[in-house]
């Protein structure tokens, strides 16, 4: 941990950023600190437990009836609202007299709770009712299962389908991300930590934040928490998405009173980067936030506003909007989505929060 | 009209900063740009504007109201005021209900009234997708009040024009593309 990552030096200059080595081997860590963990930070919808509503269901007796009772069960009920529920089960493992069960219908309104008979279900003779038992009432899952655990509890109830979303999957089994991929992480975290450090030494809250291009690995800006100067809006994020702004000719502040707040002037490079190809000014398109810790919800909304594609923060929040108080980032009625992992140099983040505000 | 907390808010005073709100919106959207004005008022006095500058800094956090935030605490630092006096006592006049950011931004500055016109179903924080304006939160500033509904339908009908405006084909955001590839 001692020794810098050379890809970090090779992308920022150095005479801008580094704190001479004494400078900063100070507040480090010591050098076998606890290894971290990438965590994803799932929605509220992949978080929650699986949720149930009731059903009719009725035993087929007669397996050579099954696929007519399914055809015709389905045209008059059909579960055009719930596709991840399968219609039959098998009871081939439980101790069963019968081999299928079938759903029949919803058994939504409470006037609809008290049990009903095969042939109220289907009166008229809707249906060819021969091979089918008695309808009994059962629950089963209301919506489709997002994550594995979420499956595995739904299936336990009624056999569902499940379209497993390999990213959440990996994340969550921690194989998500390479070794060289988690080098880079942490030391794009080091910087923002190193700009915490930087800001608390002018009397700033240690919070630090670095904005960064995950195509080209370059640093587009490294930034600190502002708010104990004039404008206490200017959280460690709010100033990086100024800063990025700065690199393309716009920003609304001035950062000459704190040095470590720096940015990467896109103008002068050959390359172009991803935010463009979207148009303006929705310029952290694409782009990777490293926080030291979870924003709060000004933040965290800044970075919808913004585009931002990935964030990675550190240690939670008190306030923080990306899974303590809110999940601003996977807010369903809001056009825009991030992925947020936390976990990231997660110790040494959390002891920033210890480091006494200098003044 | 009720008074909340220390806030005295005078009924005919409210329809003549909100006219001033509505009319800054206007003059945006002749210029093409998103259809929100605001107004910092304290003592009866006007000391913080805003309008949207987004386009201008290129950064899409330069809502109307972050500006007018900025304008205050320039204000309050010209005349020697202690800020959090100054938005303790102040009122935002505002054509559009405050997003989700812009409301987590006026509880931090501890602003006790928010007077709006019309819902903002894509981003509002006052009720429409969240609402960040009255729950108790740790760390977060501090709850405030809102008035909402005045001159709302003019509101509404700017956004809509301003919307339909907005087609990603348009040829304005070409240039902008090609200005930024350039
Ligand atoms: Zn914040
Ligand atoms: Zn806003």
């Amino acid at each position: 941990m001692a020794t810098l990552p050379t890809s970090r030096v090779c992308v920022w200059d150095a005479s801008t950023l580094m704190e001479p080595h004494c400078k900063r081997r100070k507040t480090e860590e010591p050098k076998d600190a606890c290894p971290w963990q990438v965590v994803p930070v799932l929605s509220e919808r992949e978080l929650q437990s699986v949720t149930l509503m009731p059903v009719y269901a009725a035993p087929v007796l007669d397996k050579k009836q099954a696929s007519r009772l399914v055809k015709e069960v389905s045209a008059l009920y059909p579960l055009g609202d719930y596709p991840h529920l399968k219609r039959v089960r098998s009871c081939g493992s439980v101790n069963s007299s019968h081999p299928l069960e079938i759903i029949l219908c919803l058994a939504g309104g409470k006037d609809k709770q008290s049990l009903q008979t095969a042939l109220e279900l289907f009166p008229d003779h809707q249906l060819d009712l021969s091979g089918l038992g008695e309808p009994f009432l059962t629950q089963v899952p209301v919506n489709p299962p997002l994550t594995r655990l979420q499956y595995e509890e739904a299936a336990s109830h009624w056999p569902v389908t499940f379209h497993e979303n390999k990213r959440i999957s990996q994340a969550l089994s921690g194989c998500l991300f390479t070794a060289a991929e988690k080098t880079s992480m942490q030391s794009h975290m080091e910087l923002a930590i190193q700009a915490a450090q930087n800001g608390a030494r002018q009397g700033m809250k240690p919070v630090g934040a670095v904005v960064v291009d995950p195509t080209t690995g370059r640093v587009l800006a490294v930034g600190h928490d502002c708010r104990n100067g004039v404008n206490p809006l200017l959280h460690a994020a709010m100033v990086c998405i100024d800063l990025v702004a700065c690199g393309q000719g716009g920003g609304a502040y001035d950062y000459q009173d704190y040095p470590s707040c720096t940015f990467l002037p896109l103008a002068d490079s050959s390359n172009q980067t991803s935010s463009c190809a979207d148009g303006l000014p929705y310029i952290c398109t694409g782009y990777d936030m490293y926080l030291t810790r979870e924003p709060c919800t000004m933040c965290a909304m800044a970075l919808v506003h913004s585009r931002i594609e990935r964030v990675f923060y550190g240690a939670p929040s008190p306030h923080g909007a990306l899974a303590t108080n809110y999940h601003i980032h996977s807010c369903k009625d809001l056009n825009h989505h991030y992925v947020v992992y936390r976990g990231i140099l997660e110790d040494q983040c959390r002891n920033l929060s210890q480091i006494s505000v200098l003044k | 009209m009720e008074a909340p907390g220390r806030q005295v808010v005078i009924a005919e005073e409210t329809e003549a900063w909100m006219e001033r709100a509505v009319n800054m919106a206007k003059k945006a959207l002749e210029n093409g740009e998103v259809p929100v004005g605001c107004l910092m008022v304290y003592n009866r006095e006007v000391i913080g504007k805003g309008k949207n500058e987004v386009n201008k800094t290129k950064n899409a956090t330069r809502h109307a109201e972050m500006v007018a935030i900025d304008q205050v605490i320039d204000w309050c630092h010209q005349h020697k005021k202690d800020p959090e006096e100054v938005f303790g006592h102040s009122v935002l006049y505002v054509t559009v209900e405050p997003c989700i950011m812009c409301a987590a931004a006026l509880r931090i500055m501890k602003i006790p009234l928010v007077v709006y016109g019309c819902q903002n179903e894509r981003f509002g924080g006052c009720g429409s997708v969240l609402d960040i304006s009255s729950p108790i939160l740790t760390d977060t500033g501090e709850p405030f009040q809102c008035m909402a509904g005045y001159r709302s339908e003019e509101a509404v009908e700017m956004l809509k024009t301003f919307y339909r405006q907005e087609n990603p084909n348009a040829p304005k955001s070409k240039v902008r593309k090609k200005e930024c590839v350039k």
